[in-house]
């Protein structure tokens, strides 16, 4: 039995993808879960992973072809399996143009072509219609917005204007620059303009017009949505600060106990099955102030900041009050690979209660965090380090760490925060409380 | 410039042009000693006498014959209808003689006459004071037909109107009489026949709207405009002549057309723009052109029912909605 691979849908708004690039030539084995193709929304480019395993029987739609969701791209089956009964409808619109057929000639035949393969009737108002012809747009693979699909105006003008000759990504960082595409020669496959063209665009614009020598980095994408949501952030909650130092000597032998048994818990690990531990205690760390009042959440998701490259992305682990010390830590792992390398979905930095921000590897001694809105809380972690402390009027030498909290005191009071802080601080001092 | 109402910018332009030409003369009922019931020819009587300014009896069919025979021997008179509605009374001499007598004498007489009035909603007068009949005189050819919806325009298209040689309708609306407005003071300050008003520019819709509609046109514009909605607001001041041109322009700018008018959808004027627009522009339109108007049924008299059946501001932005598909 073959099976269709289609356009996925990576986040409620999107409605089409670009394919990048095809990982496995048409004809080649493909395995389950290994990269098939790379795609691109107006939001982000990510891998998709096969969904079946067998050989990849047919290519339907090429590289930078820009694909509606859930239209058929390619189909995976058994070697000479009959799989012609899948492509029906959707093959005729991929067909390779034929250059050699005199123009006139050809626009008969296709159209006679799709009135016999395509008996849908398409309904478009008469201004649609008007535009797409005098842009030249076939407006048989425009998506009608008006009742029942009817084509209008904007629906055209939408469909123009993305189906310029960038990638999504390019008219993103160009209508964010105000950048004309159109003026731009575009370095990708088939001329297409692509996100080096339109940063290699900026670059070189600022560097004629900005007085001071040097590099301008783009104030756009991720660097503007990050500074968008810190100032609103900033603007919105009431943040203040609790700092605590804790004793990590107890955390240490913990870890030393699981590397022993052959298990790779981190420090980061027992922290965060910390902090989950003390939202439980302390659900008022875990809220969201909401036009109905402070939610507080049934449910932990985790939020570990994750420096990528020129940004932060913060994935989340949903449901973490479930999970053992050593699932938070694969789950961590596998978010921050992810996070890296562009993969991540939607869904998996969506939706955080609660964010955990660790910048102790840097040699930090403590440092203060923003709240990752709409959460209430976040903690800043800094690095362990040996230093002498007093104990039973003793000095004695014990690895050390500084914990910042920041919070909403709209929701939050100095008191509950503190006694959220002390509790993080216990479970770390004495691990076996976790238990 | 001169702040006046709709009633006084008529009386001062039907007095001004009486002081230039003593063939004007204006008769109707209750229009001397009590200056008309809206004030239209207050003050006429003492200044231009009883040969001007003259009663009738209750008999349109034989004054409005009066004035078209007055006009024919040479007279240019100005003939008042107390409600619009009694026209019904003198459509004979209305439709087959006033309309037709220049074309059927081959030119050689013609009729310089000005019927004027008031119609409309807002008084709850009921189903025989309270209509809006513009649309029969559309239909037929020969009689020009104008609809004033601002103290400037009433001045300005009713010197038109005198000044004109053929018979000209005159339909002004009582809820607009005490409204106030500045008046151009040139005593020949006149409104071609024929050019709409753009009130205001717009670029997602195009609302038609006359008389009493035309202020809540604007109205519904103001709101739409705070929801993103970008709305030209276009009175034709005259529908016949009919500026279609102004209209298809504007809705080959917008292409979305929305008319609304007090007086029935049905068979309407709203319906022969619709249509004209449609004949000539069907390219630009991205929706169907809407028509607004009031239910095909009597006026009630109540003015909570009168105002269930006439369309209200939302009905106009409901409609632009629509059309932008939002």
């Amino acid at each position: 039995m073959a099976n269709r691979v289609i356009m996925p849908k990576q986040g409620l708004q999107m409605t089409e993808g670009t394919i990048i690039k095809w990982f496995i030539e048409e004809g080649s084995e493909v395995k389950e879960g290994t990269p098939l193709f790379e795609m691109e929304t107006d939001k982000l480019t990510i891998q998709i992973d096969a969904p079946a395993s067998g050989k990849l029987l047919k290519i339907v739609r090429q590289e930078d072809e820009t694909v509606p969701i859930t239209e058929l791209i390619a189909i995976i089956g058994e070697e000479g399996e009959d799989f012609s009964n899948l492509l029906n409808k959707n093959e005729h619109q991929s067909a390779p143009e034929q250059t050699d057929v005199p123009k006139v000639a050809k626009d008969e035949n296709q159209k006679i072509f799709e009135v016999v393969t395509n008996s849908k009737r398409i309904f478009i108002s008469p201004r649609a219609k008007m535009i797409a012809q005098q842009n030249g747009v076939d407006f048989s693979k425009v998506l009608g917005t008006g009742q029942q699909g009817y084509i209008i105006e904007k629906d055209i003008k939408n469909y123009i204007e993305y189906s310029a000759k960038g990638t999504p990504l390019a008219k993103k960082l160009a209508s964010m620059n105000d950048v004309e595409i159109n003026q731009l020669q575009g370095s990708g496959s088939r001329n297409k303009i692509v996100k080096e063209d339109i940063l290699k665009y900026v670059a070189e614009k600022n560097r004629g017009t900005t007085d001071s020598e040097g590099v301008i980095i783009p104030f756009a994408g991720m660097r503007k949505i990050i500074s968008e949501r810190m100032v609103e952030s900033l603007h919105t909650a009431a943040q203040a600060t609790h700092h605590i130092k804790v004793d990590m000597s107890e955390a240490s032998s913990l870890k030393a106990s699981f590397k022993k048994a052959d298990k790779r818990v981190s420090y980061n690990d027992i922290i965060a099955f910390s902090v989950c531990r003390s939202l439980i205690d302390y659900p008022i760390m875990n809220s969201e102030l909401t036009e109905q009042g402070i939610l507080l959440k049934d449910y932990v998701n985790l939020g570990i900041a994750v420096a990528v490259e020129n940004g932060l992305i913060v994935p989340v682990i949903k449901d973490a009050e479930l999970m053992t010390i050593e699932e938070i830590g694969i789950m961590t792992r596998e978010l921050a690979t992810k996070a890296k390398n562009g993969q991540l979905k939607p869904d998996e930095y969506k939706g955080g209660s609660f964010t955990i921000s660790n910048l102790g590897m840097f040699g930090l001694d403590a440092f203060t965090a923003i709240i990752n809105r709409p959460e209430s809380g976040i903690l800043a972690v800094g690095k362990i380090e040996k230093a002498s402390v007093v104990i039973h009027d003793e000095i004695v030498i014990r690895p050390m760490m500084v914990l910042t909290l920041t919070y909403d005191h709209r929701v939050v009071d100095g008191a509950p925060a503190a006694q959220f802080l002390a509790a993080v601080k216990k479970y770390l001092e004495q691990p076996y409380l976790l238990l | 410039m001169s702040k006046k109402t709709y009633a006084m910018a008529i009386r001062d332009c039907i007095a001004e042009e009486m002081r230039k030409d003593s063939n004007i003369f204006i008769m109707g009922e209750d229009i001397a000693e009590q200056g008309g019931i809206f004030s239209c020819t207050r003050g006429l009587l003492e200044e231009f006498g009883p040969e001007l300014v003259r009663n009738t009896p209750i008999s349109e069919n034989s004054f409005v014959g009066a004035g078209i025979g007055a006009a024919c021997a040479g007279l240019r008179p100005i003939v008042e209808l107390m409600y619009m509605d009694f026209v019904y009374v003198a459509m004979d001499q209305l439709l087959n003689q006033a309309a037709k007598i220049r074309y059927m004498f081959g030119g050689k007489a013609k009729v310089p006459l000005v019927i004027r009035g008031q119609q409309g909603i807002g008084r709850g007068n009921a189903g025989q004071h309270s209509q809006s009949v513009e649309a029969l005189f559309m239909h037929i050819p020969g009689l020009k037909v104008a609809l004033p919806s601002t103290p400037a325009d009433a001045a300005g298209l009713l010197r038109t109107a005198i000044r004109d040689d053929n018979p000209v309708m005159f339909f002004e609306h009582k809820a607009l009489y005490a409204t106030k407005g500045e008046v151009p003071d040139d005593e020949d300050f006149a409104i071609p026949f024929g050019q709409a008003n753009v009130i205001k520019q717009g670029t997602d819709a195009t609302i038609v709207a006359t008389l009493y509609y035309v202020d809540k046109a604007l109205k519904a514009a103001e709101i739409l405009e705070k929801e993103g909605i970008s709305c030209e607001v276009i009175d034709p001041r005259t529908i016949v002549p009919l500026d279609i041109d102004t209209i298809i322009g504007s809705v080959e700018k917008t292409g979305r057309l929305i008319i609304v008018h007090e007086a029935h959808k049905t068979g309407g004027v709203g319906a022969e723009i619709a249509s004209q627009v449609t004949e000539n522009a069907f390219m630009y339109l991205d929706a169907p052109p809407q028509r607004l108007g009031a239910k095909q049924c009597t006026l009630p008299f109540n003015l909570g029912l009168e105002n269930a059946v006439i369309p209200q501001i939302e009905d106009i932005v409901k409609a632009v909605k629509k059309t932008t598909y939002k």
